[in-house]
């Protein structure tokens, strides 16, 4: 296998793999996760028996979907596109979507086009786009520039502010880490992607600072104190979640498995964080750094989230990724 | 049916403000506040029990063992907000916000942003840094600085900005620069047409908040007929709160133009936009009430908006607002002095 096919499995499985070991922790504190697990590091079984990865795995594999179909041309009204064919049909609710995939698809329902699309409701700065980013991330490697350009493609669809800066900062990172380089340089590359005065870039350095501390009994309560808005019930805030991803992924030194069980201790939106820090993770270890046990778990998504990729399997994708590379990088 | 005096036109933004702002269901909810928490917990299980027995029988805010008035028809958060800005006016705006203490209610922007402060966020990341950095609460306050600046919208704009930053950023901050331009050429004498031309002009294009505008102007009919149209289309239904000030100010935007500034008209429209009831009806209230002046404005509802409930701001308790904004107006008998050419 190659090595670029070994990182971008690792990265997507990675991320699958954070994904399901942080679903059940969604939303909670750091204290109740402590009183549930002591550490969470299994996946838990998904409704149908199965560990199955939440939004977070499907929204990338539907990433992944568009960087296959049109690589590095893709265009805005790509994006559009592919959400009026695999997103709006969705009739019922839309299980595992957050604000920011709903508040976009009424703005495409009412007839508005990007960027309106992402600004007309009030989730622009939902995860929702950095939960997905990874795969631009692989199909740059080596480009965190160029992963950036991509993923703000994307998110010119769904999302503004620092919304779009949360994926740009995961895709840029991503690509950095696809390049086997170490978890500093990689937090690097993604504060790289943003501006310095936005709210991710001082979410970020605080978080980076707080590692630094190495205190692992006050990691929770410090990041919490810096980065988290406690006035605020949800939990889906980008430059939040990037900071607490990050931060996880820099304490398990770029270790799968440590980087997404800190992740998930530190609650909020843990399936998001998890899988981030599973996807740096994964992308800089390759496939065989991610633990044997979580791989076997992780099979096909079952398309609860999104019916147009029920049954892949983000090996396929991500295979699928290092071919479309080849083919319009 | 402009009024002449600008000092009644001040009252009439202040008063209006809180009329509307008393109109909109979450007033009693705000209100609430007033009484002992476990009245409100009794409050929230009466709610599961409603979900529970499928019983439309849905609790209202009430009293048992307590005081009644809090619960009556009266001003709540808005009110408050503006009033304390009208008093801090002229003072360094992030020390105002400092010096409050922890004992106050407020919009998660505010609280969020008091926060920031703490933390060593420093302003406009303080508002910036912020997840609910779109909301309304500084385009409320921002009455406050469109009042001290009559005729002169391009100043009250600056003002309000210069507010609007410790706790918003980008459409948050244009709401404020939209509301006090808005009131500023108001309380001049303006009609409703100039007023919401100020307005927008304040939202620059390409925003979700001018789009929002421009959409909402655009729609045909009188305030009554708007209230579906502006549902339709400002409202997606999709988020947990509604005081995106990309919502509510162009609601109050067209719903002044559409009763040609007739408090009595608008603010029950916007009352009726049961999701934007919070603040739309305040701000609808504030530019009508600018336009027409206070005297114009129903007598009963003048007198119950009058005096604040401290809800929020527990020093306001039993506070006049009209009083307030007389303060703000200088010295009687008309303030006219300082209005020359400005009409």
């Amino acid at each position: 296998m190659s090595e670029f096919r070994d990182r971008a499995r690792g990265c997507l499985l990675g991320l699958a793999a954070g994904d399901a070991l942080g679903r059940p922790a969604e939303n909670l504190t750091p204290e109740e996760i402590t009183r549930r697990w002591g550490r969470l590091t299994e996946l838990e079984p998904g409704p149908d028996g199965g560990p199955a990865g939440t939004d977070d795995t499907e929204y990338a594999i539907f990433a992944a979907s568009l960087l296959t179909a049109h690589g590095s041309a893709l265009t805005t009204e790509d994006v559009v596109a592919a959400y009026r064919e695999q997103v709006l049909p969705i009739d019922g609710p839309m299980k595992g979507a957050g604000f920011s995939e709903l508040g976009t698809v009424q703005a495409l329902r009412r007839g508005l086009t990007p960027p309106l699309t992402g600004r007309r409701h009030d989730h622009g700065w939902s995860d929702g786009l950095a939960m997905r980013a990874a795969p631009y991330g692989v199909f740059a490697a080596g480009d965190p520039d160029e992963a950036a350009r991509l993923v703000t493609v994307d998110g010119a669809v769904s999302h503004s502010g620092e919304g779009i800066l949360g994926g740009r900062a995961v895709a840029a990172a991503v690509a950095a880490a696809m390049t086997g380089a170490p978890p500093a340089g990689v937090v690097a590359a993604g504060l790289g992607a943003v501006p310095e005065d936005s709210w991710t870039a001082r979410s970020v350095r605080a978080a980076v600072r707080i590692t630094a501390g190495r205190d692992r009994d006050r990691l929770a309560a410090d990041l919490h104190e810096a980065v988290v808005a406690r006035h605020y019930p949800w939990t889906d805030l980008a430059p939040e979640a990037v900071a607490l991803a990050f931060a996880a992924y820099l304490t398990g030194g770029g270790d799968v498995e440590e980087s997404a069980v800190t992740a998930v201790s530190l609650g909020r939106d843990a399936d998001t964080t998890a899988a981030i820090a599973g996807a740096l993770a994964g992308a800089g270890r390759g496939e065989g750094g991610v633990p044997e046990r979580w791989a076997r778990a992780i099979g096909p998504v079952r398309g609860a989230c999104l019916p147009a990729v029920a049954g892949r399997d983000v090996r396929e994708v991500a295979d699928a990724l290092a071919r479309a590379r080849k083919t319009h990088g | 049916m402009a009024s002449g005096d600008p000092r009644d036109r001040v009252r009439g933004a202040f008063a209006g403000l809180a009329i509307g702002d008393a109109a909109g269901w979450p007033a009693a909810r705000h209100r609430w506040g007033l009484l002992a928490p476990w009245t409100r917990r009794l409050g929230r299980e009466l709610d599961g029990f409603a979900e529970e027995h499928r019983v439309t029988t849905l609790p209202v805010p009430f009293a048992l063992n307590q005081p009644v008035a809090a619960l009556a028809v009266g001003p709540s958060d808005d009110a408050e907000w503006l009033a304390w800005t009208a008093r801090t006016l002229g003072t360094d705006r992030r020390g105002a916000f400092e010096a409050l203490g922890d004992d106050v209610r407020a919009r998660i922007s505010v609280r969020t942003a008091l926060d920031n402060l703490a933390r060593g966020v420093d302003p406009p990341a303080s508002g910036h840094d912020n997840p609910h950095f779109f909301d309304d609460a500084a385009a409320v306050r921002a009455v406050a600085f469109g009042a001290a600046h009559p005729g002169a919208p391009e100043d009250a704009s600056r003002a309000a900005r210069a507010d609007a930053v410790i706790t918003n950023a980008e459409d948050g901050v244009h709401a404020a620069g939209a509301m006090a331009a808005a009131t500023a050429v108001a309380v001049a004498g303006a009609p409703a047409g100039d007023a919401v031309a100020a307005a927008l002009a304040e939202l620059p294009p390409g925003t979700a908040i001018h789009g929002a505008a421009t959409d909402a102007l655009d729609l045909p009919g009188d305030a009554f007929a708007l209230v579906p149209s502006l549902d339709a289309a400002l409202q997606d239904h999709v988020y947990s709160y509604g005081v995106a000030a990309a919502r509510t100010v162009p609601v109050a935007l067209a719903l002044t133009r559409a009763s040609d500034g007739d408090l009595a008209r608008a603010v029950p429209a916007a009352a009726c936009l049961a999701s934007l009831a919070d603040s739309a009806p305040a701000l609808t209230g504030a530019l009508t009430g600018a336009i027409t002046g206070w005297a114009a404005l129903p007598e009963t509802w003048r007198e119950r908006a009058r005096h604040l409930a401290g809800c929020c701001l527990p020093e306001l308790a039993g506070a006049d607002l009209v009083a307030i904004a007389d303060r703000l107006s200088g010295p009687g008998p008309s303030g006219t002095a300082h209005q020359e050419g400005t009409g």
